[in-house]
């Protein structure tokens, strides 16, 4: 993991970004900055369009006009599926739902990227498959299977799942969202933890107090566009925008 | 030959029941000869109905229409015919088509037993297709979308994960299916295939004992279903997946 | 926004107009294997044609028999499926075990076997008292079919009750209504739009299954044309003869299909 918190070079890159579902414009203009090391949270009212930001960050969803650059590649000018592989297995993701293949067992869904994808072999994939899940604290659900265990400890699965591929960077997707209240604290601090070990990491994220304290910047976003974004101590709690200020007071209470 | 044979016939004769046929050798190796036959066309129809399911299954989602509807036709066009027809239509019509382009039936590799086999697969596999379609169409969508953000490619994606998931969701269609075309080999004896139901009708048009074969076929039969089923839960055992579902 | 459409799970514009696409491809499908067929064969298509409309009444009798054992097979098999059904879910073993031994032999067994066993181990005719009923070989074998369409019926009804929360027995004997009478007027009335659909589908497979009769000297339409295929002696017509029949039971048979879809995916909204 590179460990330059204060390194002042880019890694994402988004200007402009304009997307549209048939006359639902979801993002009207997005500018984005990440620098390489930084956490970056995304906060702002449901269907502001931060899920799909993330979506466009690793191609699953195309851009109709703007650009995305990650690194050196430019995503919005992608064309070939291989090209979208290539710069997937630099990007983790990890969604709302965990999305864990139901028919795989822990240490199989961990493994089947690395092994299948990357060309790793099989007893190095497993031996990080065994690291990962103990940076996670699940070092004894190996074996077990996706259903048997609960959503926060799926969610930390997903998170190994992704660590696996040594990204340049991970989305969160809403990570703790679907998650009983008990779980949640197990998730963040794994997500905490990966923060501090210099990780660049984009959350889009309603759990304010958490972006608050990891993020090295936060963006409040509205209506397809980036109303606002700053240091967390400074957005959280000296909003310049009205309509931030307003989002921070009713979620806040 | 060992003594209890022939007591267990003339034991069946005090019911009424006619097994003389048994105690024939010839009778006897002709008609076991018929339970072989259906189990090699059993176990080959089998494998390759399953083998023409995923193929059109595949085929059948493949996002690409010059792909997707020819397979549709097929599907649609096997399912709503008679299977005795299109086994007509195999043996008498495109059977004879290809002995007359070889220039004689003795020039032609493909025999009554291997049309059987050629029609039961398409004819199951397009059952077995259409199941396992539902079965890739019901893959939940975020699963697509981890699948994609670990870099799979399409192909990777079909067999890592929506043919193993689909084959979860389709299994007990499979299995019906399957024990379908089990009882469908019986057709066989249309064509002159020497499975046990031709092997039988040989025997009752010497002997007129329909009966007592019938019941042999029905045990013959229902013992291949019930191996089908048992064998078909075993493998649903066996790809189970813990905690999802119910 | 075209790139990843396959991922995106955004509804596509093609699925409104696939089954008019479906529907009409197999036509295409069939004239072409039908011409490519006849560029093996050699021969005058309009030659063809006339020695088969000489033979179209023989056909359409033929067909009028399929149509005719099939009907009668659905009949009987609902009438004695859905009487076997309810027998099934009687609260008394006595009376359930032997519907489930029927259901389990006459789902096991390969239809034609069946048609087999009733045709040759029936007799040609029935007396009752001094009167000779005739038994024709075209009535065993609707029994042949009638008795696994009674099997399956029955399989679908139980399936259809089975499927009614039990909560509503409750409620309906709360109500000091008797089973039977929870069965007639509260349960059987929910049932029949479960039903209908695989209902529709078994009569489907009991039509494609009445070719089996042929095999038992029923002069069906699959018979008449081995005969007509026969006495012409022609290869041309016996492609243009085989394929006319596939063709007669695809178009009575497809319909009935696309009905049954369309019904189950209006029932599955509801």
């Amino acid at each position: 993991m590179p460990l330059s918190p204060s390194s002042p070079e880019p890694l994402v890159r988004l200007k402009d970004v304009h997307l549209s579902f048939g006359r639902n414009n979801v993002l009207k203009g997005v500018d984005l900055t990440v620098k390489r090391g930084e956490a970056v949270s995304i906060i702002g009212p449901s269907g502001s369009g931060k899920s799909t930001i993330l979506r466009c960050i690793n191609g699953l969803l195309a851009p109709d006009r703007g650009q995305i650059l990650v690194g050196d590649t430019a995503v919005h000018a992608l064309r070939s599926e291989s090209a979208r592989i290539a710069l997937r297995k630099r990007i983790g993701f990890v969604f709302q739902q965990y999305n864990l293949f139901p028919h795989l067992s822990v240490l199989e869904n961990i493994v089947i990227a690395p092994v299948r994808i990357l060309g790793v072999d099989r007893a190095t994939a497993e031996r990080e498959a065994g690291e990962l899940l103990a940076r996670v604290r699940l070092a004894d659900k190996a074996g077990a299977y996706p259903g048997e265990l609960s959503g926060g400890q799926q969610q930390r699965v997903a998170i190994a799942r992704a660590l696996a591929m040594h990204p340049e960077l991970v989305l969160f997707d809403e990570v703790t969202s679907a998650l009983d209240p008990e779980t949640v604290g197990e998730v963040l601090a794994v997500i905490r933890d990966l923060v501090h070990d210099g990780l660049t990491c984009i959350l889009v994220t309603h759990e304010m107090r958490f972006a608050e304290e990891v993020s090295h910047e936060v963006v409040f976003t509205e209506g397809g566009e980036i109303v606002e974004h700053g240091a967390p101590a400074a957005l959280f709690h000296a909003p310049r925008n009205a309509r931030t200020h307003a989002f921070i007071n009713a979620v806040s209470h | 030959m060992t003594d209890w044979l022939p007591s267990l016939v003339s034991g069946a004769k005090h019911l009424g029941l006619n097994y003389g046929f048994v105690l024939n050798p010839f009778e006897r190796t002709a008609w076991l000869s018929g339970i072989g036959v259906t189990l090699e066309l059993v176990a080959l129809a089998l494998a390759a109905s399953l083998l023409a399911g995923v193929g059109m299954a595949v085929l059948l989602t493949s996002n690409r229409p010059w792909l997707q509807h020819p397979v549709r036709v097929l599907i649609e066009l096997t399912r709503n015919t008679p299977v005795l027809v299109q086994l007509y239509c195999a043996f008498f019509v495109v059977n004879m088509l290809l002995n007359r382009v070889l220039d004689g039936a003795q020039h032609n590799p493909l025999t009554a037993f291997a049309w059987v086999i050629i029609v039961l697969s398409i004819h199951y596999g397009a059952f077995h297709a259409e199941a396992l379609r539902a079965g890739i169409e019901s893959v939940p969508a975020g699963m697509r979308e981890s699948a994609a953000s670990l870099g799979f490619s399409r192909r990777q994606l079909l067999w890592h994960v929506e043919l193993p998931l689909a084959i979860r969701f389709a299994l007990p269609s499979l299995i019906n299916n399957l024990i379908n075309l089990v009882k469908t080999t019986a057709l066989g004896s249309a064509i002159a295939v020497g499975e046990v139901t031709y092997t039988s009708l040989m025997i009752w048009t010497q002997h007129d004992n329909v009966l007592e074969l019938m019941l042999f076929i029905f045990l013959v039969y229902g013992l291949l279903t019930l191996l089908v089923a048992r064998l078909g839960r075993r493998l649903e055992h066996r790809l189970r997946m813990p905690g999802y579902g119910h | 926004m075209a790139i990843e459409q396959t991922l995106a799970a955004k509804p596509q514009p093609e699925t409104q107009a696939q089954p008019v696409a479906v529907a009409f491809a197999p036509n295409a499908l069939l004239l072409a294997g039908l011409l490519l067929l006849w560029g093996l064969a050699g021969t005058c298509l309009g030659d063809t044609l006339s020695v088969l409309w000489q033979w179209t009444p023989l056909l359409a009798q033929g067909l009028k028999m399929n149509i005719l054992i099939s009907l009668l097979a659905i009949g009987g098999g609902t009438v004695l499926g859905v009487l076997i059904g309810a027998l099934e879910l009687s609260g008394s073993v006595w009376v359930a075990a032997p519907a489930r031994a029927f259901v389990a032999l006459f789902r096991n067994a390969p239809l034609l076997v069946l048609i087999f066993f009733t045709t040759y181990v029936f007799p040609f005719e029935i007396h009752i008292g001094s009167v000779y009923l005739p038994f024709p070989d075209w009535i065993k074998a609707t029994v042949g079919l009638a008795l696994p369409a009674a099997a399956q019926v029955a399989e679908i009804v139980r399936g259809a009750i089975g499927s009614i929360p039990s909560a509503q027995w409750e409620a309906s004997a709360s109500l000091a209504f008797s089973r039977a009478q929870t069965l007639r007027w509260i349960i059987l009335p929910q049932c029949f739009r479960r039903v209908l659909p695989p209902w529709m589908n078994l009569y489907a497979m009991i039509t494609m299954s009445t070719t089996l009769a042929s095999l038992v000297g029923v002069t069906d339409l699959l018979e008449s044309a081995k005969n007509a295929s026969n006495t012409v002696n022609r290869t041309d017509f016996t492609i243009l003869v085989y394929l006319a029949v596939l063709t007669l039971f695809f178009f009575y048979c497809y319909p009935i299909a696309l009905l049954t879809r369309r019904l189950e995916h209006k029932f599955a909204i509801h």
